[in-house]
């Protein structure tokens, strides 16, 4: 019941962005040039940046896109640590050990100094769309070990559970225990990482874009977009500048209590 | 009798506590070398490592481009990369920076402290501001969430977001920005931890005595809560030390963070290997410390 209301929120925020890019007849990457930095106007309702871009056009894109990355690269990463933590844990020891280490590797180093060494690696002429795409992929490639030690630890337990010992005295293969057994059993465990990954990659792009590492221009981020608050000319003329930055925090206390939701359910 | 168990395992203790701590720094040393092979390999192959923002400059011809690619490549292999970079570790300069042309050594020794200062204040301001709100909130049977908000706005700020709008203010500074991001974080742990904590059977027991809430901390909640906080200090030095790179970055610090992005701005791959090495190792000493408790206690 709690959920719903947040829920609501969120799906109002995705609609009036999806209805705010169909009803406007400006790209996001239109240049007005007779209106550079201005304030709100009947045209720009929330007014422009320093290229003349529609603030309200660029928000509303910028929501969606991180929204759309975000859930598609939780979702890759909760897909790669399920796969990871139950092949470490259906592996003969010394194997589990070695998948643990290598995910022990990429713990060692703090993610947001790996995420940036990785997406720092493309050639500087990758087009926008490209940067987009690979900045969501490192974070789905990097945010997997924890989230697999975590379902390494709940599978291990699983599998010695009397109805899995059960199950093989049966004579079910593993992969058919997986399946039928232990992604249902492992469901409750998996949901709040997806849950869990989704505002902290959100925040990671914001974080990565405000160093000149994230999606590149003129595709619309938070991240590009909180560089905005670097220009004080822009900040004099108009408090629509901090309108990314108050939708982003919006955004991320939805997502943050539907993870307090489900770790209180748990 | 008794005694005699008691001093073999006395002696079994004595045998195996070297054994421990050994097995725990060879793991660190490993995990160490496989982060700067990672580093390595990751850098080396990656399609942009060569690139030079010459390229980006329309003003050069698509010869010139060219021309300054082939210099920047020096058509080494892998091997040829490692073999440099473990050369630089065995003459402890850490090669010399691709950006800088001075030694690594050199570069990080001047920003170490700077960065060590930092993480320490913020890390311990973070605790004493999660700690003084944790241990009431906890107490509580209602209204737990609403003294929790502050902290959920605050973990709902990227930390850029966070040290842009303090410089834009003109208050606060790095060490701000870090105790606030940890002391968000570490709350809602703590806060779990010592609700758990409070409401124990013994701690029942003892309020049934008429113990205060003072002499129950000191005797029993604090000494329970160890091991767990440990970890959690851990957690905090990994949660620090990924944070350093936007605030010293925003804030201009020059710190060991700030070097790191204008390492991974210029690809400078000696610079970002040693940084790599630095972190694992801090990661990795951090971790060994953290479970030194629950392990040795178990001896």
């Amino acid at each position: 019941m709690k959920k719903r209301l947040p829920a609501a929120i969120l799906l109002l925020l995705v609609l009036g962005a999806a209805l705010v890019l169909r009803v406007t007849p400006y790209d996001y990457a239109f240049q007005d040039r007779d209106a550079i930095m201005a304030p709100a106007t009947a045209l720009h309702s929330s007014g422009t940046d320093e290229l003349g871009r529609d603030r309200t056009v660029r928000v509303a894109a910028a929501l969606l896109i991180g929204l759309a990355g975000a859930t598609a690269a939780a979702a890759i990463t909760t897909a790669i640590a399920a796969c990871f933590g139950l092949l470490a844990a259906f592996s003969p020891p010394s194997i589990a050990a070695m998948l643990m280490f290598l995910s022990d590797v990429f713990l060692s180093l703090p993610w947001f100094f790996l995420l940036m060494m990785a997406r720092s690696l493309l050639p500087l002429t990758a087009s926008p769309l490209v940067t987009a795409v690979v900045t969501f992929l490192v974070l789905a490639a990097l945010g997997w070990p924890a989230c697999a030690r975590a379902i390494y630890r709940g599978a291990t337990v699983l599998r010695s559970s009397e109805w899995m010992i059960q199950g093989y005295a049966c004579g079910l293969k593993n992969r058919q225990l997986i399946r039928l057994h232990l992604v249902p059993h492992l469901r409750p465990l998996l949901m709040p990482q997806f849950l869990i990954c989704v505002p902290a990659f959100i925040v990671a792009e914001a974080n990565l874009g405000a160093l000149g590492l994230g999606v590149g221009e003129p595709m619309p981020s938070w991240g590009a977009m909180l560089l905005e608050l670097d220009n004080s000319a822009l900040l004099a003329r108009s408090s629509w500048v901090y309108l990314p930055i108050a939708l982003l925090v919006v955004v991320l206390l939805i997502l943050e209590s539907f993870t307090a939701e489900v770790e209180t359910n748990a | 009798m008794p005694v005699q168990v008691n001093s073999i395992r006395a002696n079994e203790s004595h045998v195996r506590l070297p054994m421990i701590i050994a097995a725990r720094v060879g793991r660190t040393l490993l995990l160490m070398l496989f982060a700067a092979v990672g580093t390595i390999l990751l850098v080396r192959f990656a399609p942009g490592f060569f690139s030079d923002l010459r390229e980006m400059d329309a003003r050069y011809a698509q010869a010139a481009r060219a021309e300054i690619q082939s210099e920047d490549n020096p058509q080494e292999t892998i091997v040829q990369v490692a073999r440099h970079e473990f050369e630089g570790w065995i003459k402890g300069d850490f090669g010399e920076s691709r950006q800088y042309h001075v030694p690594v050594a050199e570069l990080i020794g001047a920003r170490l402290k700077v960065s060590a200062l930092l993480l320490a204040q913020g890390i311990l301001r973070g605790w004493l501001l999660a700690l003084c709100a944790a241990l009431p909130v906890s107490g509580l049977r209602k209204g737990g969430y609403l003294w929790g908000a502050p902290f959920t706005l605050v973990l709902a700020i990227p930390t850029a977001a966070m040290a842009t709008a303090c410089i834009l203010a003109n208050a606060g500074g790095p060490i701000l920005v870090l105790s606030l991001l940890i002391a968000a974080r570490e709350f809602k742990f703590l806060r779990s931890l010592l609700a758990g904590a409070w409401r124990a059977p013994h701690l029942l027991q003892g309020r049934a005595q008429g113990l205060s809430p003072y002499a129950l901390v000191r005797m029993h909640i604090a000494p329970n809560i160890v091991p767990q906080l440990c970890a959690l200090t851990t957690l905090s030095i990994v949660t620090a030390l990924g944070a350093l790179v936007p605030i010293e970055a925003i804030f201009t610090v020059p710190g060991v963070g700030q070097l790191a992005w204008s390492a991974v701005i210029n690809r400078d791959l000696p610079v970002l290997v040693a940084i790599s090495l630095l972190m694992a190792f801090v990661v990795g000493l951090a971790g060994m410390l953290a479970t030194r408790t629950l392990s040795l206690e178990a001896v």
